[in-house]
């Protein structure tokens, strides 16, 4: 199945976008979660503070489903 | 076509107003816009955006006919107003506004701007036919 | 001059006088605003033995050349004095709306002078400036002033005020603007009480000065729409700054029963989803910002009144809610509302009061000290009593009412082991011991512990959290960075989390102002800054400067009990190791001092003689001050 991962930062840079200057498009076999789609493209978890799928929060446990947008938001620079 | 305000949307940025007067006066001034967004703080906490819904009082009632139709607004001719205020005070819901240093009453002409930046879905456009567009 | 207003007003209190000059060319070129201004300015004006509640202290405002441009969020406004915390050079940033206010009303910097001998408040409208008199105002909430002078003077007017704490001289008693926003660090709200300044009200209907309209227009109009798609747009939007509370937990960096430990059981119940869920009113935006992280929330408890406020930010839920034990957001916000209406930033006060929990569990504070009441873990009523007692100054509040390391101090018991502070203000929401980066961030921070100043975690996860290696040198970068925004007085979430680069805020400058600055310009002007606020403390309290930047124990030996970083600390000799290498990348010398070569440089040569007077003119390391001070953090390679 296809998913799209999405971020901003050095992160987005990680995820090496391909659709457009944010997006990656991702071909998984069976419906992996976020960490271990994370773990495959070696990006260290530390590295996402966590996912935000149609407009809400997700952990890094999240299943996507086929066709999905997740946002992975990485760790903020805020206060 | 009309701005369509969803004040429940409204942050209270103000961009709508530095665009808006830097489209009609070359200038940053929000105190110059045709857009006032008022705050209700501290209780209940909302902003409402407050701009001409073009009714066409102001035309009727402008003693230089300075006040034309122009597609879908009603526009202040800035070589026939005599800053005279008429408008000012029949204006049904006082959205016509007004600044010291403006040559004249001022009011929104439905150039769109705000519609552009706003990132809240505060002002949107919508067309006659009820269609929405953004 | 384009970009800025073109007044500088100075203000005696004592005498009712008010002077206007000029904003002089060489003071916004070569300081920019904000905290450039108000660090020359108390440099040079400021005697170094003065109280900092007494009349020679100054309070200044200034927004910063970017306030009021249509521009990235051109928002802020800095407040500044020496601190009665820290007794060194402070400065506070504010965001809302009355930055922008000021500048249309054509003022770069308003200097407060001495003491007024009535409360009164400041009433600018354009350029009518008058002191009114503030008797029937003192003693209000600030959140209730704003509210009454509101709907006394209008909708039109800006207004900022302080609460009974300022008024009472607690030393991290805020300025609180725009039913939620504070100038909230350094005791800004007690030097504004000291001079009985009640509150400042502003008008502003001039337009802004600038070079190029029409490129500036263009250049943040694209900007605008760029960012509209950025994918951490909505997360930002709709959660703000508590979007970051599930990070730092399960990554062990969270405030948690003063900073006991690092990750808090009940943290989902005080999160940025939470706080969505529950508590959210509206999303509100500071001036020219369209990513409105504000959150305007009311909290709702059955037996106390509904209460509305601006928040709770990240910070809040960190310090008045984890290291507090609070498990309910609903607390939070009202924690929140409480230190806003009474005047006391959220930051240091939720350390403070988890401080004093943590002395009322080992019976250091008792029941007597409390006027009968407990101190418990997570419990609202208790923290309502106590944060009361603070802004009064009574009883036990009134040692609380200096800090974590004033009470401290005056409690003994060893209790400054596990004060969370630095130089006498308090950490803000990150425990550092799996942070190292994040703790020299915090123990070499010009105004004490704050991270605003070089928010280092992420220097952390990219070099490796446990090494001291190569975190010095990130840190001077940040350290010139982020403040840089303090200067300008745009907001740094731009840059920090949508991808704007800093580049592009330059051209901001340029199209505003006309001047052909570069972004090294900018961050030597930031470094200048830097070194002299850390001269003007050496001047202030004296040397060796190493003796100053100091960790608390807690962070430097004891080891975290549980959760995700269990077992980590920061260690004695890591500690030394980066505040070494720490200086020589700053070129100061081996006790932290400024050195001439460094302070040349910087077109600065006067504060070398000054140090040189009285003998804390650094000498540099053996190999002489590096060229470059400071370097960006590249991330890991992938």
């Amino acid at each position: 199945m296809i998913v799209y991962l999405k971020s901003g930062g050095a992160l987005r840079e990680r995820l090496r976008p391909d659709v457009d200057h944010y997006t990656r498009r991702l071909e998984v076999d069976g419906t992996p979660s976020l960490k271990e789609i994370l773990d495959g493209l070696e990006i260290p978890l530390v590295f996402v503070a966590f996912a935000f799928v149609n407009g809400k929060f997700e952990h890094l446990d999240y299943r996507p489903a086929d066709g999905e947008t997740v946002t992975l938001q990485p760790p903020v620079a805020g206060g | 076509m009309r701005i369509k305000v969803t004040k429940e949307n409204c942050t209270g940025c103000r961009l709508c107003q530095q665009i808006c007067t830097i489209a009609h006066y070359d200038e940053i001034n929000p105190k110059k816009a045709a857009i006032r967004i008022e705050p209700q703080f501290p209780e209940p906490g909302i902003f409402v955006p407050r701009l001409c819904v073009q009714c066409g009082k102001c035309a009727e009632a402008c003693p230089e006919d300075a006040i034309e139709k122009i597609d879908d607004a009603y526009v202040i001719n800035r070589e026939k107003c005599t800053n005279c205020h008429v408008c000012v005070d029949v204006c049904p819901i006082g959205v016509m506004f007004t600044h010291a240093d403006a040559p004249t009453p001022i009011k929104c002409d439905l150039c769109l701007k705000c519609t552009e930046v706003c990132n809240t879905g505060a002002l949107t456009v919508i067309s006659k036919k009820s269609a929405a567009t953004k | 001059m384009d970009g800025f207003g073109g007044t500088i007003l100075r203000i005696n209190l004592e005498s009712g006088e008010i002077k206007r000059t000029p904003t002089p060319e060489d003071l916004a070129r070569g300081w920019m605003g904000a905290r450039g201004f108000v660090a020359k300015t108390l440099y040079d004006e400021v005697p170094r033995d003065a109280d900092p509640l007494g009349p020679e202290n100054l309070l200044i405002m200034a927004p910063g050349v970017m306030t009021g441009a249509f521009a990235p969020c051109g928002s802020k406004i800095g407040f500044g004095c020496i601190s009665p915390a820290t007794n060194g050079h402070a400065d506070s940033n504010m965001g809302g709306m009355l930055g922008a206010e000021v500048k249309y009303a054509g003022y770069d910097m308003v200097v407060f002078e001495r003491v007024s001998p009535e409360p009164v408040y400041l009433y600018i409208d354009d350029d009518t400036v008058e002191l009114r008199p503030a008797g029937d105002y003192w003693g209000m909430g600030s959140l209730d002033l704003e509210k009454k002078m509101k709907e006394d003077l209008g909708e039109d007017f800006q207004i900022a005020t302080i609460g009974p704490a300022g008024e009472n001289g607690v030393v991290f008693s805020c300025i609180t603007h725009d039913f939620g926003r504070q100038a909230g660090r350094c005791g800004v709200g007690a030097v504004m009480g000291s001079k009985r300044l009640k509150a400042i009200a502003v008008r502003g209907t001039k337009s802004l000065p600038v070079h190029d309209l029409p490129a500036m227009t263009k250049a943040t109009y694209d900007i605008i729409q760029r960012t509209k798609s950025h994918p951490l747009m909505e997360p930002w939007q709709k959660y703000g700054t508590a979007l970051f509370v599930g990070w730092a937990n399960e990554h062990g960096c969270f405030p948690t029963k003063n900073f006991q430990t690092t990750y808090h059981e009940h943290w989902e119940s005080i999160s940025g989803e939470k706080l969505a869920e529950e508590v959210l009113v509206t999303h509100k935006a500071c001036f020219g910002c369209w990513m409105n992280c504000g959150k305007y929330s009311v909290a709702k408890i059955p037996g106390k009144p509904d209460t509305y406020v601006e928040g709770p930010e990240y910070e809040t839920i960190a310090l008045c809610g984890g290291s507090c034990g609070m498990k309910d957001i609903h607390h939070v916000a009202y924690a929140n509302w409480l230190c806003d209406n009474l005047g006391l930033d959220t930051m240091s006060s939720g350390n403070t009061i988890g401080f004093a929990m943590e002395c009322f569990e080992k019976g250091i504070i008792t029941k007597d000290d409390l006027e009968g009441h407990e101190l418990k873990w997570g419990d609202i009523d208790d923290f309502e009593n106590v944060v009361r007692m603070i802004a009064d100054r009574r009883g036990i509040g009134e040692t609380l009412s200096y800090g974590t390391k004033g009470a401290a101090e005056r409690l003994g018991q060893n209790t400054i082991a596990f004060a969370s502070q630095a130089k006498g203000m308090e950490f803000s929401g990150y425990d550092t011991r799996w942070y190292w980066a994040q703790l020299l961030s915090y123990c070499t921070s010009d105004i004490g512990a704050h991270h605003n100043r070089s928010w280092a975690i992420t220097a952390d996860v990219q070099i490796g959290q446990d090494t001291p290696k190569g975190k010095a040198p990130v840190v001077i970068y940040l350290q010139h960075i982020r403040p840089l925004f303090d200067t300008w007085c745009c907001c740094r979430l731009f840059w920090g989390e949508l991808d704007v680069t800093p580049e592009e805020h330059v051209d901001t400058i340029r199209q505003l102002t006309g001047w052909d600055v570069t972004l090294e310009e900018c961050m030597q002007v930031s470094e200048k800054i830097w070194n002299i606020t850390r001269a003007h403390y050496l001047e202030r309290n004296g040397g060796p400067g190493r003796q100053f930047d100091v960790a608390p124990a807690r962070h430097l030996d004891e080891k975290i009990p549980s959760g995700p970083a269990e077992g980590h600390a920061v260690g004695r000799e890591n500690f030394e190791y980066m505040l070494d290498d720490y200086y020589y990348n700053r070129g100061w010398d081996k006790q932290g001092h400024p050195t001439r070569e460094v302070l040349e440089i910087l077109g600065i040569p006067y504060v070398a003689d000054n140090l040189e007077k009285i003998g804390l003119l650094g000498k540099p390391f053996e190999d002489g001050v590096p060229k470059v001070r400071g370097e960006k953090l590249k991330p890991k390679a992938m």
